[in-house]
């Protein structure tokens, strides 16, 4: 049932490289899913309708699609309308839409929380739209937003398991091959398990850290 | 109290220690509100009102509430864009029937600044960020020029030592205190004041008042929506009265708080009177 010491070894370079793998995919999925996300919550709140409209469609399909549908489409349909993308690419554009679009309501969420005498405030001092969001609404808001982004990465992180189905070595589809090799597929899914909840628990207990010290802010 | 400005006892003008008027208001009109109207589907918040208010002059506004106080003082910079009418400020003259130009608003804010009932200092900032924040981003002072101005406006408050806290490590007092030199730090023309003790007891009050009222004798103009019977009676030069968005009745502070015309006027002060 369980992997045994020599199993370990053989396998761990392996798992390792996917696992590698998996975080690069997930780093870069929220390095540019999140900013994209802002953008998105700013273009929902936005008053110009074609801004709000664009906005809202790509809102709506980001989080209304499963992220499986969206790897898929990208990956294996995309390539019908002449554009080709590797099983990274793919992967990437994928989950940083998904990122994007679910970020985006937190975003927005945590923006519209932001006490309206702030925003009067900075009106009434006469900073500029663009001072305001950078100086007063974003700081403040981004502080509520951190526990539910944080949160939403982890989800992220295990979200990269589904590119197993578009052929990227990630820590899965590495698990995998071992078992299909070796027919020993209980003892190296359970080792990516274990590797995956290695890195989530942690995670985890990072998120309710920094949800107290949002809290205390909260209470001033 | 801490405050270094608290030299002026709040009954000195009663007995005639301070003179009323240090530096009197001169007889240019800086403020001209012409048929100002605002409301809010059918009702009717501001109907038509026509003020104006000299270089210099404190005028005090009260009032049942609903009457629209807070919504003229709030027209005035545009924070609640009003439906009708003309502001003039100085030179500068808005039309509230047409469309407002941001380049106009950010002069129309230049010139007037706001203090709130709630304070609104940014929470995430120290107590100098929130005086000199405004002052780069808005007049193009560089940190250094804006930090110092910043200083001699806190010192000026009383609240040098706090210019490294946060604003939650401050009492409500001083957190007004703040948003006072916050404001003044834009260098305004005219300074408006939206029930800037309401939210705060007494004695923390008193410390407000204090510093208000030396602003009114350095000779700002200024414009405040109050409750404090006292600070409309013996600190402003103008007391006005409104009720259901229209004045009731505007005259000289100790006429108005002592010898009423109005019969609006008389309940609203025999109810104050008799809390």
């Amino acid at each position: 049932m369980f992997p045994t010491q020599d199993e370990i070894s053989a396998w761990l370079p392996d798992l390792l490289g996917g696992l590698s793998i998996s975080l690069q995919v997930t780093g870069l999925s929220l390095l540019i899913g999140i900013p994209f996300g802002l953008v998105l919550a700013l273009g929902v709140l936005a008053k110009n309708r074609l801004l709000k409209g664009v906005s809202l469609f790509l809102v709506e399909v980001g989080r209304g699609a499963p992220a499986l549908v969206l790897l898929q489409f990208i990956y294996f349909g995309l390539p019908s309308t002449g554009l080709t993308l590797s099983s990274f690419s793919a992967a990437i554009i994928a989950l940083a839409w998904n990122t994007g679009a679910y970020t985006s309501e937190i975003i927005r969420a945590s923006l519209q929380s932001v006490a309206l005498g702030q925003r009067e405030a900075a009106e009434a001092l006469g900073l500029s739209r663009f001072d305001e969001l950078r100086y007063v609404l974003l700081p403040q808001g981004l502080r509520v937003a951190l526990p539910a982004l944080l949160g939403f990465s982890i989800l992220i992180f295990q979200g990269t398991s589904l590119c197993f189905t578009i052929a990227l070595p990630e820590l899965v589809s590495r698990a995998y091959e071992i078992g299909s090799t070796t027919f020993r597929y209980f003892p190296a899914l359970l080792a990516a398990g274990v590797l995956y909840a290695a890195i989530s628990i942690p995670a985890a207990f990072l998120v309710n850290h920094v949800e107290k010290r949002a809290g205390l802010y909260a209470q001033r | 109290m801490d405050g270094a400005i608290l030299y002026l006892r709040e009954d000195d003008r009663l007995h005639g220690r301070v003179q009323p008027a240090m530096m009197p208001a001169s007889t240019d009109v800086l403020i001209r509100l012409k048929s100002l109207s605002k409301h809010y589907g059918t009702h009717i918040v501001l109907d038509g009102i026509d003020l104006d208010v000299r270089s210099g002059e404190v005028l005090a506004i009260i009032g049942p509430s609903g009457s629209g106080k807070s919504t003229l003082l709030r027209c005035i910079n545009y924070l609640e864009p009003p439906d009708g009418g003309i502001i003039t400020i100085g030179s500068m003259t808005i039309d509230a029937a047409r469309p407002v130009a941001r380049a106009e608003l950010s002069g129309l804010r230049r010139r007037v600044g706001m203090v709130f009932q709630s304070f609104n200092l940014f929470p995430h900032m120290s107590v100098l960020r929130n005086v000199s924040l405004a002052q780069e981003r808005v007049l193009g002072r560089s940190r250094a020029e804006a930090d110092e101005r910043s200083m001699q406006l806190l010192k000026r408050v009383g609240l040098a030592d706090k210019a490294g806290q946060f604003p939650v490590r401050c009492s409500g007092g001083q957190q007004q205190r703040i948003a006072i030199a916050r404001s003044l730090a834009l260098d305004p023309e005219i300074m408006l004041f939206d029930e800037p003790t309401s939210a705060l007891d007494p004695e923390l009050g008193l410390e407000v008042l204090a510093v208000m009222r030396e602003l009114a004798e350095t000779g700002m103009t200024m414009i405040v929506v109050t409750h404090e019977m006292g600070f409309a009676e013996n600190v402003s030069d103008t007391v006005m009265i409104m009720a259901d968005g229209h004045i009731v009745e505007k005259g000289p502070s100790k006429d108005v708080m002592r010898n009423p015309q109005q019969e609006r006027t008389k309940r609203f002060l025999r109810a104050v009177h008799d809390r």
